[in-house]
């Protein structure tokens, strides 16, 4: 398993991965999404996860915070084992109040944003931390304004969603990630949403959490985010890691002949 | 454990004030249309106190239980002297054309709005398209406006009728022997309150779902005509 | 009729003005018990019909079919003679001889209620239905509880898309009062009709009840309205 490439994330990469998984398999009736992943992600890795629309990508990072509950398989946050027991067919949650932990720790941005649309901005980022980490509203009002005014969005601390952009929408929702303290960031295809004139201002938002050395796993079709931005590039297709490295090897083509093949067929489109 | 017998005896006793049932709702309901057509087109007239009175006319319907209506017109009426001495009187003191009168202003208020509502709701750009091609006044209307709403007013409307349906019951507090009426008798005399209202509530529900099965097929028919048309 | 009327409206030994008001204000608090009862039967419905038992969700159908396709006459009638049947058989074998009754106040509470829950059944059932489920992943997502996501999430989304439709639901509870007359319930109607019965001014009475659920409704309905654009706010753009 290949290590963390860039020099600061690298001194911070502990011995435990952040993120373990073993044997993961994810299936929908007849239908077998993810057939057997390992995968490893250390503390300060940027990590892409590239493939075709079905080749499993999002279900694999849904199943990291458990929005999809895996079929089969191991998963350890942060060195901590995911309680998941097998009933018949299926791994079902041994321990809620644990996955409810874990998953402030790795928090997830979406595709579409999922902002509440009854809350303002500023209530989207205190929520969780408020009701789920339980922290003090002080503490937390003033990491939110801190996060707003990172992510340039302090002006539009009272307004709701409805009334941003799509591309300051994506940032409240990074904001709202980053006011959890988490330890991980999950990415779901962050920009897909967006119109292509709003796609920069979220992916600088990211380039900068990745230069701080946050550990990042991003599903994404920024090919060129991709390759300029992620210490790794993890390559799935048809439900398997078919290729992993460093995106300087694997974009330089000739490693995998599928990668290729992806990336040749993508800048065809 | 049922007492079939009695059930039986029940029904056949209610089902004798069906005939009745019927009848105020299909009176009323076509009265109350009339009606209707004449508050709405008042409500769009260029004539203010027109518009006034049609707005009245609905609000007060709307507003106020139908209850009281029947017992305004019921009780009410007998009050006005010149009424008690037209010829119009020896309807007006009968309970049942209290009820017809009550049930179709009340419905001609709700169905005015329904008519006005999917007049509305007609998109601009068809009635600019007819418009296009040198319609206007009434054959607009009757070729596109109508039609178009028509089919946008229905479904709303088959709810409104299946209201009426249930709103006839109250034509048995003013004496009359629909079902209800007849129901209430049967529950007075024998305090088999449950079966009585098991076999009554059943009849309605027959009704009601026979009258929205009944707008469903009309409804398919003219989306049958659209699609055809439009093809 | 007019040199009387004031007499007779007003608020003074001869005058209705009095047992007007109060009937009234036993119209209004008949009509919030129903409708706050509904909205008890109302959740429980939608929660029966959305759950994934298909029993459950049969059961939450037969509610809503029967309650709200029998006329409301005849479940007030339900209330009246079946609950005085439950209660004098209870009684009657407790060994407390004699025939006993709800009082009409609790009987068209429940009636109501029924009703109007049978209605707000479909409200939060469709309510519920709009919901954006990325919205509610989300919530799942950062580690919220199913209670905790129902309580800060769920519940007040659904509220708001439900509010135009319960309003009109709570216009009806309040008309559906008047059927109350009929068990001897006095409220505005059955008031109004005391009135008209002794004074033989029907046609004043009924005109003056008429009146007085029409400020009531359009009353509420403002408050109602101002309630739902405020609610509605966050979804304007």
């Amino acid at each position: 398993m290949a290590s963390a490439s860039r020099p600061a994330a690298a001194d911070n990469a502990s011995t435990v991965p952040a993120i373990a998984v073993d044997g993961l398999h994810k299936r929908y009736g007849a239908i077998e999404v993810l057939k057997g992943i390992d995968f490893r992600a250390h503390e300060g890795e940027v990590i892409s996860i590239l493939g075709a629309s079905g080749s499993g990508k999002s279900t694999f990072l849904r199943c990291l915070n458990l929005l999809e509950l895996p079929s089969a398989g191991r998963l350890q946050i942060f060195g901590e084992q995911v309680d998941l027991r097998q009933s018949g067919d299926a791994l079902h949650i041994g321990n809620r109040r644990q996955v409810d932990r874990l998953r402030t720790q790795v928090a997830m941005v979406f595709q579409n944003f999922c902002l509440w649309s009854h809350m303002t901005v500023l209530e989207n980022l205190m929520e969780a931390p408020i009701h789920v980490q339980r922290r003090g509203r002080g503490e937390v009002r003033e990491e939110a304004e801190a996060m707003l005014r990172r992510v340039g969005l302090i002006d539009r601390a009272k307004a709701y969603p409805a009334q941003l952009s799509g591309g300051q929408q994506q940032r409240a929702a990074i904001a709202r990630a980053l006011v959890m303290k988490p330890r991980g960031l999950l990415f779901d295809e962050p920009t897909s949403a967006l119109d292509p004139e709003l796609v920069g201002e979220v992916l600088k938002v990211m380039r900068d959490l990745a230069a701080e050395g946050r550990t990042m796993l991003i599903v994404t079709h920024e090919m060129a985010f991709a390759r300029d931005v992620s210490s790794r590039i993890v390559f799935l297709e048809q439900g398997r890691i078919k290729a992993e490295g460093l995106p300087l090897d694997l974009f330089r083509g000739g490693v995998n002949e599928r990668f290729d093949q992806f990336i040749s067929r993508f800048n065809q489109a | 454990m049922l007492d079939w017998p009695f059930l039986t005896d029940v029904l056949g006793q209610l089902l004798s004030g069906l005939p009745l049932t019927l009848q105020l709702a299909a009176l009323s309901l076509s009265i109350g249309f009339a009606l209707a057509v004449f508050v709405a087109g008042a409500a769009g007239s260029a004539f203010a106190p027109l518009r006034w009175a049609a707005k009245a006319h609905v609000e007060l319907f709307r507003g106020t239980p139908l209850l009281l209506q029947i017992f305004l017109i019921y009780y009410g009426l007998g009050q006005i002297a010149p009424l008690r001495h037209s010829a119009l009187w020896p309807f007006l003191r009968e309970p049942y054309w209290c009820a017809i009168l009550a049930l179709a202003l009340n419905t001609s208020a709700y169905t005015a709005e329904i008519i006005r509502g999917a007049i509305q709701a007609v998109p601009a750009h068809e009635i600019e398209a007819g418009r296009a091609c040198g319609m206007s006044g009434l054959l607009l209307r009757r070729r596109i406006i109508w039609p178009i709403a028509l089919r946008q007013g229905l479904a709303v409307y088959g709810s409104e009728a299946i209201l009426m349906i249930k709103a006839t019951s109250l034509a048995s507090i003013i004496t009359l022997t629909e079902l209800t009426g007849i129901a209430h008798k049967l529950i007075s005399s024998t305090y088999r309150i449950f079966e009585i209202f098991i076999v009554t509530g059943a009849i309605y529900l027959a009704l009601t779902f026979l009258m929205s099965a009944a707008f469903a097929l009309l409804e398919r028919q003219l989306q049958a005509h659209h699609a055809h048309r439009r093809a | 009729m007019t040199s009387g009327m004031f007499e007779l409206l007003g608020f003074g030994p001869q005058g209705w003005g009095l047992p007007l008001l109060k009937a009234a204000g036993v119209t209004i608090a008949a009509a919030l018990c129903g409708f706050l009862l509904g909205s008890i039967f109302g959740i429980g419905g939608a929660t029966l019909k959305l759950a994934r038992p298909r029993a459950l969700r049969l059961i939450g159908q037969a509610y809503t079919t029967v309650f709200r396709g029998v006329p409301e006459i005849l479940v007030v009638y339900l209330f009246y003679f079946g609950g005085s049947v439950i209660l004098t058989t209870l009684m009657n074998t407790g060994g407390f001889p004699g025939f006993y009754s709800l009082p009409s106040f609790v009987i068209g509470v429940l009636a109501i209620g029924i009703v109007s829950g049978a209605y707000q059944t479909e409200a939060y059932r469709s309510a519920y239905l709009r919901l954006d489920r990325g919205q509610i992943e989300a919530g799942t997502a950062c580690g919220m509880s199913k209670l905790l996501l129902l309580r800060r999430i769920v519940a007040p989304q659904t509220l708001r898309f439900a509010l135009p439709a319960l309003g009109n639901i709570w216009q009806s509870a309040l008309k559906e009062t008047s059927l109350l007359s009929v068990i001897g319930l006095t409220e505005l109607l059955r008031q109004a009709g005391t009135a008209a019965g002794s004074t033989r001014q029907p046609l004043l009475f009924y005109a003056i009840a008429a009146a007085v659920f029409l400020v009531i409704g359009r009353a509420t309905g403002a408050g109602l309205n101002r309630m739902e654009s405020h609610l509605a706010k966050p979804w304007r753009r």
